[in-house]
């Protein structure tokens, strides 16, 4: 009875010792670069500097490599990584990309419709409006200047002529905001009401006054799927993403019981 | 037993690498702060034409906000990020820290957001009471600053003392002991801050990551243009002058880590370094800003060191630094009233304190404004050491709540809860409660008596009463991209402004003169016929320049009053700068008069009472061609206009107008925004001439 527990406290013993011998090394003071590790290192810094490394780069890289290693691995002896809530963060990172990457890459083209329908206010191209303006400076009687001229070319033809205007004379598909920003609100309100192709004037600003023609517009529209396909898939993708990182916590989050002291004063 | 086998270890390993350092240093040794990193993330906009203009647009802009990833916005109660920043810039409405809004009247063209690369994110980190650096018993003042409930104005005091205690030598310089791996890791790859135990380098980086990511997440070209930026925050080592700048890189790649004080205090050393970023394909520009609080040290006659400046240096300089901003929050830094007595401008937001000095301390005007700066340049070539000072101008803002405060009728000045209420900017009498709270302050961290009587009445005193609703930088760029924009900054083909958004143009050339100043050509032709700001114009057979200006007024500010162009030059014979101001057009018909050069009164009021202005007086644009009439074509001289508005109300009015007080009578009730181009200099001898390589 008692020789049994001897026996196998012996062989406990032996245990122990042979993988005291043995194992003492557990930390291997070896680094091993695979091939891969290699490969991808020197196309990485291919990749970023756009040629391939010279001699001395690659002595470089290889040096960056082991320093990190050894760094990491010293860091990993003193414990280092127990309790780290940025090591946790990249961990919860890596399993979120991991998870994100199950997404199938190729939406169908049903999918895509769907979603275009769904968010079409996110792709909605402004109104343009391209004129032509004569400018009366504030300076010189700008009002009456203004009438005469535009009087003289109704009943004369008499051809059109102001003072340089500092941003100049032609507008070539400026939005809303661009001619608030050069004109002031009040020259925008006269701008959307004038009809195509008609000089009419004189119309006041900031600055002074104004015989305006406008050539164009073009009105705001939502542009059809196809021509903003690519980024339609791109939102798509990276909305999936969002929904399936969601659905996976949700998945795995009734197997875990959070715990928090009730009596604790926030 | 395992902890001391690793240090052996540890010991060993850096034994080794001493070894190989000795004679083959560069194989072990790498630059961290060289590492490129490509922040360019997929913007897959519609593709448009942008429209170009061969003539070039003035684009506003701010290129310099600080957000809570700043050590000290995120003391002073900022937790507004990159992101609140852009969103601002382009018209969106965001909190201030004391929960009111704000908001552009206007959109701007383009923003920068520049925080303290010195510790960039350090402080957030420290108040989160979850991360590994709060566990240590010296960030404890700083845990949980930011939480709703303690953003208040009653912590001002406290906020203060952080700012200026927290970060003092003692825990900053407290390095790793030799043989922690971040001792090890700081020396190999050149980055002394991982050996610093308050920092974390992961923190740090993702910080700075996040400054990129908003930065190129706002980025849209053809309408709103974003640069990568931080400000390099360096200062004199003994009398705290005042050296920040802010650097801004022209595309989506950026150095891995903001290039800090840490690094060096030297900025030459700044350069060397903007420098070999260049050789790597990553071009920056650094702007130097609140030359007006650096004791004169900003434009010093000798480099940082203590050497004479020589002509490696000047190329040095000037090939880092086109641009200057000249105005911001923190006071203008034109001239000073000691510096121009003959120029009746010149006292305007007049800030003399060295920045963040603790009890504010006088900066010595000499070597602290532009204006002096381009006579220094002047006298330093004149010695044959090359220009240094041949910069161009822009404002900013330095807004530490990642919205500018442009408007005298809308301002939330810049340090968030300190100067966030008119009473702690010191224009409106302050309540008891905050006497005794600045009371409390000045025996609590033994600070000089921080509250003023004037006429009866108690203000606070803490130096915000000098700070302004400024500025805004402007660039003719052919269209509002990344490119043109920053190109725009190399050519200094820039003018600042004091938040007002009037537009100036500048041209000189021998043949002004015949260019029709109301024909549609006029742009085309003086862009043919001449050069413009921040160009040199080389002398044709000693005729005398003329020069074409032309400035629009603000929409939504006041008239134009006078466009002048300030005139600097050395006299060959003895060396002595000299400064001459001419009123170039006045508005309402008026003319200069020829002896004195200046403008008649249009006549232009503001009623202190309600601050409207005058009615009917002051141009809506202004535009003329000049020749100099005191012209020597063998001096050296450079030209640059100041364009000037009709009086307004000061923002510290305003304050006492909306809370129904008297406004403080020892402080300017109005001032006259204005516009600042870049000069334009004149080169006398081809001979003589010197091409500072951009």
């Amino acid at each position: 009875m008692s020789l049994r527990i001897i026996v196998f406290f012996l062989i406990g013993l032996l245990i122990f010792i042979l993988d005291v011998a043995f194992n003492s090394e557990q930390d291997s003071k070896d680094i091993y670069i695979s091939d891969q590790e290699l490969t991808s290192l020197l196309s990485a810094w291919q990749s970023q500097v756009g040629r391939p490394p010279n001699d001395e780069e690659i002595v470089n890289i290889i040096n960056n490599f082991v320093q990190e290693e050894i760094l990491y691995r010293e860091a990993l002896l003193l414990n280092l990584d127990e309790e780290d809530r940025i090591i946790k963060r990249r961990l919860a990172q890596k399993i979120t990309f991991l998870k994100q990457e199950t997404v199938p890459e190729d939406p169908s083209q049903e999918e895509l419709k769907g979603f275009f329908e769904q968010n079409k206010d996110n792709y909605y191209v402004p109104a343009t409006y391209s004129f032509s303006h004569h400018y009366f400076s504030k300076e010189s009687s700008a009002k009456e200047r203004a009438t005469k001229a535009f009087y003289d070319y109704q009943t004369n033809g008499v051809e059109l002529k102001g003072d340089p205007f500092f941003l100049g004379k032609n507008f070539y598909q400026n939005s809303a905001n661009e001619i608030k920003k050069n004109f002031g609100e009040l020259f925008f309100s006269t701008i959307k009401n004038l009809s195509i192709n008609e000089w009419s004037g004189p119309h006041e600003s900031t600055f002074g006054y104004h015989i305006i023609i406008l050539k164009e517009v073009k009105t705001g529209f939502s542009p059809p799927l196809e021509k903003v396909l690519i980024k339609v898939q791109q939102d798509f993708l990276s909305q999936a993403q969002d929904k399936a990182i969601a659905k996976y916590i949700n998945e795995i989050r009734s197997q875990y019981r959070v715990i928090i002291n009730p009596d604790y004063k926030f | 037993m395992k902890l001391s086998k690793s240090s052996i270890g540890l010991i060993i390993v850096s034994f080794v690498f001493y070894l190989y350092a000795t004679d083959s240093f560069s194989i072990f040794q790498r630059d961290s702060a060289l590492e490129i990193v490509d922040f360019s993330i997929e913007n897959s906009t519609v593709n448009v034409d942008i429209p170009s203009n061969p003539y070039r647009n003035p684009y506003y802009g701010d290129l310099h906000v600080h957000t809570k990833y700043s050590f000290d916005a995120y003391i002073f109660g900022v937790t507004a990020t990159p992101y609140d920043a852009y969103r601002f810039a382009t018209g969106e409405a965001v909190k201030h820290p004391l929960g009111f809004d704000m908001q552009l009247k206007e959109p701007l063209d383009f923003y920068a957001v520049t925080d303290h690369g010195f510790y960039m994110g350090m402080i957030e980190n420290y108040a989160d009471t979850s991360s590994k650096m709060s566990k240590n018993e010296w960030t404890k003042p700083i845990h949980n600053i930011n939480r709703p409930e303690n953003v208040t104005v009653a912590s001002t005091g406290e906020r203060a003392d952080l700012f200026s205690s927290v970060l003092s030598r003692e825990i900053i310089n407290k390095p790793y002991p030799w043989w922690h791996p971040n001792f090890l890791g700081a020396w190999l790859t050149n980055n002394i801050q991982l050996a610093l135990t308050s920092f974390d380098y992961d923190v740090h980086k993702s910080a700075w990551a996040d400054v990129a990511k908003a930065a190129e997440e706002f980025n849209d070209p053809g309408n709103f243009t974003t640069f990568i930026g931080y400000e390099y925050t360096t200062s004199t080592e003994v009398e705290g002058g005042n050296l920040h700048r802010n650097v801004i890189f022209n595309s989506s790649n950026a150095p891995i880590r903001p290039w800090t004080r840490i690094d060096s205090l030297n900025p030459e050393d700044l350069w060397t370094w903007m420098d070999s970023l260049r050789d790597n394909g990553v071009d920056s520009l650094a702007m130097p800003h609140n030359s007006n609080g650096s004791n004169g040290q900003m434009f010093e006659v000798e480099t940082f060191r203590g050497n004479p400046i020589s002509k490696e240096y000047s190329e040095k300089r000037m090939r880092n630094e086109p641009v200057v901003e000249m105005t911001q929050v923190k006071g203008t830094s034109d001239t000073h009233p000691l510096l121009s007595p003959d120029d009746e401008w010149a006292d305007f937001e007049i800030m003399d304190k060295r920045v963040g000095s603790r009890p504010p301390t006088y900066s010595m005007p000499q070597g602290g404004y532009v204006r002096d700066a381009f006579l220094r340049g002047l006298t330093l070539e004149w010695e044959g050491r090359g220009n240094p000072y041949k910069f161009g101008l822009i404002g900013s803002s330095d807004t530490h709540t990642g919205a500018g405060a442009f408007d005298e009728n809308n301002y939330w000045s810049k340090v968030g809860v300190l100067d966030g209420t008119d009473m702690g900017r010191g224009s409106v009498p302050l309540s008891q409660d905050r006497i005794d709270q600045l009371t409390q302050y000045s025996i609590d961290f033994n600070q000089p008596v921080s509250t003023k009587e004037i006429e009866g009445k108690t203000y606070a005193d803490v130096g915000f009463d000098q700070w302004g609703a400024s500025g805004l930088a402007v660039a003719w760029a052919e269209e509002n991209t990344r490119d043109s924009i920053f190109q725009a900054f190399k050519r200094k083909e820039t003018f600042a402004t004091t938040g007002t958004r009037i537009a100036v143009r500048f041209f000189a050339g021998f043949d002004m003169k015949s260019i029709d100043l109301n024909s549609e050509d006029m742009v085309k032709n003086a862009y043919a016929k001449g050069v413009t700001m921040g160009a040199d114009l080389f002398s044709q057979a000693n005729q005398t320049p003329q020069f074409l200006v032309w400035a629009q007024r603000d929409k939504l500010g006041a008239p134009l009053q006078r466009v002048q162009i300030i005139k600097g030059w050395v006299e060959t014979a003895s060396g002595t700068p000299k400064e001459k101001i001419y009123d170039v057009a006045c508005s309402d018909g008026f003319a200069a008069d020829p002896v004195t050069n200046r403008c008649p009164d249009n006549g232009a009021r503001v009623n202190i009472n309600d601050c409207s202005i005058s009615n009917g007086v002051g141009a809506g644009e202004l535009k003329t061609t000049w020749e100099d009439p005191d012209f020597d074509p063998t001096v050296k001289a450079f030209y640059y206009v100041r364009v000037l508005e009709n009086p307004t109300c000061r923002w510290s009015t305003w304050d006492a107008l909306k809370a129904g007080v008297k406004p403080r009578p020892d402080l300017h009730k109005t001032i006259q925004e204005r516009a600042w181009s870049s000069p334009i200099w004149y080169i006398p001898d081809s001979s003589d001439l010197e091409i500072i390589p951009l």
